[in-house]
């Protein structure tokens, strides 16, 4: 049985389509929670640059907090487990699901729910947050993109609260 | 809606992102058992309800998952500071 | 002119002519007609009945301040609004406007008796004559009164419409789109700065739009804001509140002036978060207070000249005007210039500027300086006026249709105040101005004080040799209440304007006083004999104006009203007959009825199925959290009871987690992973508290610890596979683990795969019989279980619901934290005191089991119930006594915490929280339920297989 028909996604593979906005289901991804009190611990277990800044992206790595970052990649790279090291790598590569806004009314679709102030979130930028009452995290992907992720058992919701938001 | 700075985002996020986690500076004891019943009491129970400069914790919970502490106006509802957790009272 | 519709003038389309309804009426207005501006046109008058004395009332204002003329609106199924002001619906083709607050109807009205009745009203009446007996308020009294006095009628049905949200960020928001609105976006538009600029009319403009002369200006002005990329216009919109760091709450009205509006949101909730604000919300004339001034035909002057210069509408035929301001006098010059006929105008000052003397003169304008109106003739419309001479009293009699009234002008404060700057005192204007601002805000224009009205004295009743204990003088006209009755509240005694407010409710209808809070302030002054300034001032208090609930629930209704989450496995469950519960914010799977299967009979079957060959259950919403980091164990042991440090990997054990106060807050299963890896689980509605309670412990109290926590409750889809058959049905599955007793046995966990998919697989149960749970990431739950179910049909397996797995625990005797206790209980009061580890020096709520008050006897404790009556199931939370046979009040010694029928032992059980429990093994103990008292024995809590027998094979 092939992947794809073994998988449940809690939210329709089938993008909507709004005016100047379109709201779709991201393909699967690897997804790690890295802790460690450093970036430079974390880059000396992976051997690869870890931002340092509190809402950087860099490679895939989003610092989200002082000691928390989060890893994203499409592909199955392997990953070390950092057994014994004072650092932490633990798998969520199903935990969320990534919902991508797409199109001119973006960020204007993500603002209906957010507090944040999105004109002043640059391309590149990560950061937790909430869409009303439902934690997200995103990252701002292009100008006109924006990719959310959500925890899988609230996607049903933010969907539905995303389209219709869309909608009008 | 007010706005409180993260000391460790360093930037002002919106409250709705953050959780109260009462008062702040109340350190467990290092030794609870070494504690009379007096003490253990305190550390428990006993909180300050001021009117005016009070010293708080906060946890951006829907942000970079800190703790840290704050020092708010309980009659204005406006901080005036906030700093990390293990940092000296303000 | 036709009717009292001038024949030109106004910002009115005369080419667009709309039909609509007013009290099952037809009227024809034109496009840019309000309600009151298109009644007014066909020459209503009584636009409604007062609240208390149901008198007949006409329109007052032209704004939003409008205390009079509140009517509803009937969209359809489910679309009423009531309270609207007739002076803020715009009309549109199949309005259809009511009135209210009357029966059987607007002119014959039989509540207005209470008019008749008014000297048995006064200040206070409710307060002093319906107090006792309570019974008798909710049931007699208040619904009584309702009826008589009120406002329109509640929607009934469900409402269908739309309403959006959305937040807004700005560094300028600019309230009030009048002048001084328009010039400060003018100003700022040239920077780079985002502006919002608010109004709630339908365009911009405010009191420009009664001002022809400046038409052009308004034009170019529109024509430059619309142009301008960095400024966003939002009229039709209220900013009804202005909370903390310049966050400001708007309404936008979308579609409510539309014909047909069924489709799009109608209205938006903007929440702006601006860093500069720029109040320019105006000033409101202030009526002046004199007998019959409420009378329809009695309104403000400046609302006259707004009906007659934005709308072409002429407010009467004989206008007579009383003042006490300038400003009155250049509305009727206006009027007199747009082709409305002047009849008087009388001024309470002795002197004005000869400048206002002259133009009246030219216009052939009577003026009678130093008098007052003292009377007003006419019941549903204004025919004559009663003035006399303030020196000698000497009287005479007015004919006139319409009397203005020009008291003053009162800043506009209310945003300002709810931002909490501070005002102060302007004796020269009679008002309060905004004084030191708490926020990145100013005022200006008229709310700010500053206009060029010209000036007027502050007066409060107007003077009259009529006995002033029987004149009706209105002070707040929405709430009936009238200057005796301020002067009433002030002789019993009340100093303060917060109690005087109170007590006659002068300011407290939905319009906020926004057309008597000075006035009342006045009259109280005066009655005092105490400046204004000494007796206080009372809160402006969102919203601005009445809003709908519409607009703050937003989209959160229906499908969207609070997520619901859902487990991968969820929809196979719907698919398959599941009756759901809520469990925290989880829907679960309760019970899965067969044909003609009640709860009972399914939830029976279901526990069989387990105990006898196998059943499956989705448990994805047990709270996980991965626990990494050299210092992991070292965490642990310090968070539970129990101790973690000498748990090999593989293995799995139960955790029982206290509070610092020593009271149970959750409990679970964890596995360790490997020497510095970690799975804990926790109960479903525990994941969040726990999570957050053990990075509380570790950032605050333990940040030297290397370890760290992350949520994992997402990334598994848990399904229990539990009884007889299940290592068989699982056996061909798995790959990489030996499912052999002595090479898994229970409590312990292995890595591998099943059908292919990575599985951290645990062997534990909930239910008492040989069990799994296998963990898969999330998106793969579904396949799996579907699988497991095909698999499994050689094994009859069942599915099986929270119905079920609470009958198989409690059985065994498992509790649930948060059923079975409640937050004040200890590991001793439940029966687990085996789960703490004695010899450990510390943990989290370890010196509170020491605390005098957990060490005394008679704490309630967790016991086991047999009924008498076997086939007795008691109600869980029924109250449990000593002695049926003592006297009521019974003392209460404790209560059923879980009770259920259990089909495999042909009997119910039950776990009750009793005082001193565990001394009262065998002892009988008395439970009244309706009906019936019934006796139990107490009880150990294991009901079946207490040596673990079926657990171990
Ligand atoms: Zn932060």
């Amino acid at each position: 049985m092939s992947d794809a028909l073994f998988r449940n996604e809690p939210v329709s593979s089938t993008p909507y389509v709004a005016d100047g906005v379109s709201i779709s289901l991201a393909a699967p991804l690897k997804r790690y929670s890295l802790r460690a009190r450093t970036a430079d611990a974390l880059e000396t277990v992976l051997n690869a640059k870890v931002p340092q800044k509190i809402g950087a992206t860099e490679g895939g790595i989003a610092c989200l907090g002082p000691d928390e970052w989060l890893l994203r990649t499409p592909a199955d790279t392997a990953m070390p487990t950092g057994a014994g090291l004072p650092v932490a790598i633990t798998d969520i590569s199903e935990r969320s699901i990534c919902l991508v806004l797409e199109g001119p009314r973006a960020a204007e679709l993500l603002m209906t729910g957010c507090p944040l102030d999105l004109d002043n979130f640059a391309v590149g930028r990560a950061t937790r947050t909430i869409y009303e009452t439902v934690e997200i995290i995103i990252i701002r992907e292009g100008e006109d993109r924006f990719h959310v992720e959500v925890w899988r058992s609230f996607a049903a919701w933010l969907w539905t609260a995303f389209t219709a938001a869309a909608s009008h | 809606m007010i706005l409180i700075h993260c000391p460790y985002c360093d930037e002002k996020r919106p409250e709705i992102e953050f959780a109260n986690a009462g008062q702040a500076h109340v350190a467990r004891p290092l030794d609870p058992s070494s504690q009379s019943d007096e003490e253990w009491e305190a550390y428990l129970f006993i909180r300050a309800n001021p009117r005016g400069r009070h010293h708080e914790r906060w946890r951006h919970v829907h942000g970079c998952g800190r703790f840290f502490n704050a020092v708010r106006d309980t009659v204005t509802d406006k901080f005036e500071t906030t700093y990390k957790a293990g940092e000296p009272r303000r | 002119m036709s009717g009292y519709r001038l024949e030109n003038g106004g910002r009115i389309d005369r080419s667009r002519p709309v039909e609509f309804s007013f009290d099952g009426h037809s009227y024809q207005g034109f496009a840019g007609d309000t309600l009151a501006s298109a009644l007014l046109a066909n020459g209503i008058s009584l636009f409604g009945r007062s609240f208390k004395y149901h008198r007949p009332r006409g329109i007052m204002a032209a704004g939003s301040e409008e205390p009079n003329a509140l009517i509803s609106v009937d969209r359809g199924a489910g679309r009423f609004t009531p309270n609207l002001r007739a002076t803020g619906v715009e009309i549109h083709a199949g309005l259809n406007a009511f009135s209210q607050n009357r029966w059987p109807s607007l002119k014959r009205d039989f509540g207005a008796i209470n008019d008749r009745l008014g000297m048995f009203f006064p200040a206070g009446f409710y307060n002093k004559t319906f107090m006792w007996p309570r019974s008798f308020w909710e049931k007699l009294y208040e619904p009584a009164i309702r009826k008589m006095a009120g406002l329109g009628d509640a929607p009934t049905q469900e409402d269908p419409d739309i309403y959006a949200s959305t937040y807004a960020h700005c560094d300028l928001l600019i309230v009030g789109a009048g002048p001084a609105g328009i010039d400060a976006a003018l100003e700022a538009m040239g920077s780079n700065k985002r502006i919002i600029l608010i109004d709630e009319q339908d365009e911009l403009g405010g009191g420009a739009l009664a001002d022809p002369a400046l038409w052009p200006w308004l034009e170019r002005s529109r024509k430059a804001l619309i142009d301008a990329p960095n400024v966003t216009i939002l009229t039709r919109t209220t900013a009804f509140g202005y909370y903390h760091d310049n966050f400001i709450g708007a309404v936008q009205r979308l579609t409510d002036h539309m014909p047909d509006n069924s489709d799009s949101p109608r209205e938006k909730l903007w929440r702006v978060r601006a860093g500069e604000v720029v109040l320019a919300q105006g000033a409101i004339e202030r009526p002046l207070v004199f007998d019959g001034n409420d009378t329809p035909g009695v309104m403000l002057s400046s609302a006259a000249k707004v009906f007659a210069n934005r709308y072409g509408v002429a407010v009467g035929t004989l206008v007579a005007l009383m003042t006490a301001h300038d400003s009155g006098w250049h509305d009727v010059f206006a009027l007199a210039k747009a082709g409305v006929g002047i009849k008087a105008i009388i001024d309470v000052r002795t002197e004005v500027s000869s400048a206002l003397l002259d133009e009246a003169n030219r216009l052939g304008i009577n003026v009678h300086l130093n008098h007052s109106v003292t009377g007003v003739n006419g019941r549903h419309r204004v025919t004559s006026m009663q003035i006399c001479n303030n020196a000698d009293y000497v009287g005479a009699r007015i004919d006139c249709d319409t009397l203005l009234m020009a008291g003053g002008w009162t800043p506009s404060v209310h945003l300002w105040s709810h931002s909490k700057g501070s005002l102060a005192w302007r004796d020269d204007i009679g008002a309060y101005v905004p004084d030191q601002p708490n926020e990145n805000v100013r005022c200006v224009g008229a709310c700010s004080g500053g206009w060029d009205f010209g000036s007027g004295v502050i007066v409060d009743v107007l003077p009259t040799p009529k006995d002033q204990s029987r004149i009706k003088a209105f002070v707040d006209f929405q709430n009936d209440v009238t200057a005796k009755d301020i002067k009433l509240a002030v002789r019993e005694g009340f100093r303060s304007i917060e109690h005087i407010k109170r007590y006659t409710t002068n300011g407290m209808a939905t319009d906020q006083g926004k057309t008597s809070n000075l006035n009342g302030l006045q009259i109280a002054s005066t009655a005092l004999a105490k400046p204004v300034t000494d007796i206080g001032l009372t809160s402006f208090r969102p919203p601005y104006t009445p809003q709908t609930f519409g607009a703050f629930a937003g989209h959160a209704k229906g499908a969207l009203f609070q997520p619901t989450r859902t487990t991968n496995i969820d929809g196979w469950a719907a698919e398959n007959g599941a009756v759901f519960e809520l469990v925290a914010q989880w829907r679960r799977a309760r019970y899965f009825p067969r044909a003609g299967e009640d709860m009972h009979a399914a939830v029976n079957r279901e526990c069989v199925a387990v105990r006898s060959s196998v059943g499956i259950f989705d448990a994805s919403t047990l709270g996980k959290i991965e626990v990494v980091g050299p210092d992991a164990a070292e965490f642990l042991n310090r968070m539970y009871t129990n101790p973690w440090k000498a748990l090999e990997p593989g293995r799995c054990r139960y955790g029982l987690l206290l509070k610092e106060d020593g009271f149970i807050t959750d409990d679970g299963v964890s596995a360790r992973l490997a020497p510095d890896r970690f799975h804990l689980t926790t109960t479903t509605g525990g994941a969040a508290r726990v999570l957050n309670m053990m990075e509380d412990y570790l950032q605050t109290e333990w940040p030297d610890l290397d370890v760290w926590l992350t949520s994992t409750t997402e990334q598994y889809a848990v399904i229990a596979l539990q009884g007889p058959n299940a290592r068989k049905l699982l056996e061909p599955l798995v790959e990489g683990i030996d499912l052999s007793a002595d090479a898994f046995p229970h409590m312990a966990i292995r890595e591998g795969t099943i059908c292919g998919i990575p599985t951290r697989l645990f062997r534990v149960s909930f239910t008492g019989e040989l069990g799994f749970e296998i963990n898969v990431p999330t998106a793969y739950g579904r396949a799996l279980w579907e699988h497991l179910m095909a698999e499994g049909a050689k094994f009859d397996i069942t599915p099986y619901g929270t119905e079920a797995m609470h009958v198989l625990r409690a059985e065994k005797g498992f509790i649930i934290v948060g059923q079975d206790t409640d937050g004040t209980i200890t590991p001793f009061d439940a029966g687990l005191d085996w789960a703490v580890g004695k010899k450990k020096p510390d943990f989290v709520g370890k010196r509170s089991m020491a605390r005098p008050d957990i060490v005394a006897p008679g704490r309630k404790q967790l016991v086991g119930l047999l009924t008498d009556d076997p086939n007795v199931v008691l109600e869980e939370g029924a109250q449990i006594v000593a002695d049926p046979r003592q006297p009521i009040p019974m003392t209460m010694i404790g209560h059923v915490t879980s009770s259920y029928w259990s089909e495999t032992l042909g009997r119910s059980i039950a776990f009750a929280l009793v005082a001193g429990g565990h001394e009262k093994m065998g002892g009988t103990l008395h439970i009244p339920m309706p009906g019936k008292t019934h006796e139990a024995k107490v009880s150990g809590m294991v009901f079946y297989d207490a040596e673990g027998a079926r657990l171990h094979v």
